[in-house]
């Protein structure tokens, strides 16, 4: 499918109105089947470089299946099938012989409930690293300082570094996490509602790290929560019924929507 | 109002009736339990001296239980080590790779079918393919062997092991596994260095639970470990065991081999509770820690 005839098909959803930077991901007429079940509809979108794109939507728009396609997690399951194009530098990570290996060092992700390993508060940073690197220990113990200090973290941390992870409250674990996927130097961080399993005040630092890491990272999250999405993103997508029905600038999307349905979400009539 | 305050009345009555019913069930069950402890050890306590760990059965009336207890750990210890691995990677595949596969499912059928079969069935298999055969090699020199013994007590517990490995490995979130994957890391690791430390208290207690089960079986040793009044630790040899040291002593008529008998029942059921009451704190221990 050509870039023209996908932005025929879904003239919002194409490359985004006012290119804000360089496109990192471009989803082309992406479909995505839960055994059977069309969960995702042609969406094609252009996510820009080192900024946060935001995806909001009501539960089970295919938000979250979305998102779990760019790292292709969802691989794992059985029966599910993406059909499309996902092109991150150039190369479609859909193709078969794109190496499961390069693409999640390439792009981190976080998930909705914290899940340290269960290990000690270093070994969680060191473990993925030493998978793809081998390092000196006095390397490897610069590598992980740097991955938690860049998660805020290492304050808390850097003196039960021999502890284990989960002994940390759930807004440092999900910090951890973090931490553990920059660790990698990623160069696309998915977040997948990282804060909807922590309290307000725990949730405000994950906001203000996103703000802070997208200076190094493009960043894709996935929220329930619009204030966030209006908090920490520059561009927003909303999607409904699998279908990417408006992608903009976010305060774009909030204040001056062109769709009905969107402003319909955004001012709470349904969802 | 009335309405509701007979129908209040009766939900107090059907709760208070519920509540006394599985109440004596469980104190009925308890009962029993207390009264095996109270009976092995009211039977055997004129035996119970340190005779009965220090001389063996071949001095009958006069011995104690020395070369059954030795016995029994060798064999014991055969048998876990045998299962162990094989059941624990045995549990890991099904959990990890074949879980929600046809295949996986008619093996997990397959090993509950091993889980439930009679112990006596499984001495005789080993009899056929193991002892039977080094007896027709060795011209009768070897026959009956704590080996044999061993692997018997193994296929007893390689369906234990599989099963709780599987279980346990199956109760990890889900979440654990995308988080591991996401990170590039491949299903091997994955298994073996995350899962695994994730549900280790849970597969440790598996083989404590196995090794329980193992540890007063019988019926698997008559043709396989078969029996021997002497001190071994050669496991090419006739070995005895405490089950059935117990089992030949409660079939003889002298009154001083029963109150043996009795004394090693009391052992040996002291060590299952013990093995029972370890495989419970290294659960609780594991709780504790993730909280």
């Amino acid at each position: 499918m050509t870039e023209s005839a996908a932005a025929g098909i879904h003239p919002q959803s194409a490359a985004s109105p006012a290119p804000i930077a360089p496109t990192k991901i471009k989803v082309r007429d992406l479909h995505f089947y839960y055994n059977g079940f069309h969960a995702l509809k042609g969406i094609s979108m252009d996510i820009p470089e080192k900024k946060v794109t935001a995806i909001i939507g009501p539960s089970g728009c295919g938000k979250s299946t979305l998102l779990r396609i760019f790292n292709r997690i969802y691989a794992i399951y059985p029966k599910l099938e993406a059909k499309g194009e996902i092109v991150l530098d150039g190369e479609n990570i859909l193709d078969t012989g794109y190496s499961m290996n390069r693409l999640r060092s390439k792009v981190g992700m976080v998930f909705q409930k914290p899940v340290p390993f269960p290990m000690t508060i270093f070994e969680n940073v060191a473990y993925g690293i030493r998978h793809h690197e081998k390092l000196s220990r006095a390397d490897m113990d610069i590598r992980v300082e740097q991955a938690l200090r860049s998660a805020a973290l290492w304050d808390e941390v850097k003196d039960k570094l021999k502890q284990s992870a989960l002994g940390l409250s759930g807004g440092q674990q999900q910090r951890l996490c973090i931490a553990r996927g920059i660790a990698l130097k990623p160069e696309v961080l998915l977040l997948d509602e990282p804060t909807s399993a922590l309290d307000p005040i725990a949730t405000g630092r994950i906001e203000q790290l996103v703000e802070e890491l997208k200076n190094e990272y493009t960043i894709v999250i996935v929220t329930h929560n619009m204030q966030q999405a209006a908090r920490c993103s520059d561009l927003t997508a909303f999607m409904y019924l699998g279908e990417l029905i408006e992608f903009d600038r976010t305060e774009q999307i909030f204040t001056k929507p062109s769709k009905k349905q969107t402003e319909d979400y955004i001012t709470g009539r349904f969802g | 109002m009335a309405g509701n305050s007979s129908l209040y009345l009766r939900r107090r009555f059907t709760n208070a009736l519920a509540l006394t019913l599985s109440t004596m069930a469980t104190v009925l069950g308890l009962v029993f339990l207390a009264w095996i402890l109270w009976e092995t050890l009211r039977q055997g306590i004129g035996a119970l001296t340190l005779k009965l760990f220090t001389k063996i059965t071949a001095y009958g009336e006069d011995g104690g239980l020395a070369n059954a207890m030795v016995g029994s750990f060798i064999i014991n210890l055969i048998g876990i080590l045998i299962a162990t691995p094989i059941g624990v990677l045995a549990g890991a595949w099904l959990a990890e790779y074949a879980n929600r596969t046809r295949l996986g499912e008619s093996i997990r059928f397959l090993n509950d079918i091993l889980l439930s079969a009679p112990s006596i069935v499984l001495g005789l298999f080993v009899y056929t393919i193991i002892v039977l055969p080094t007896t027709a090699l060795t011209s009768g020199n070897t026959t009956f062997s704590g080996l044999a013994g061993g692997v018997a007590l193994a296929l007893i517990a390689l369906p234990v092991i599989v099963r709780t490995t599987d279980e346990m490995l199956r109760l990890v979130p889900s979440t654990l596994r995308e988080a591991s994957l996401s990170l590039g890391i491949p299903q091997w690791k994955l298994t073996t260095q995350i899962l695994m430390r994730s549900a280790r208290s849970g597969i440790i207690t598996g083989v404590l639970l196995a090794l329980a089960r193992i540890s007063g079986e019988t019926a698997p040793l008559l043709f396989t470990a078969f029996g021997n009044n002497y001190m071994t630790v050669n496991p090419m040899d006739k070995m005895s065991s405490l089950p059935q040291v117990i089992y030949q002593y409660a079939n003889d008529p002298g009154e001083a081999m029963h109150a043996i008998a009795w004394a090693g029942a009391f052992v040996l059921t002291m060590f299952v509770l013990l093995l029972s009451l370890a495989s419970r704190l290294v659960l609780s221990r594991s709780k504790v820690s993730h909280d």
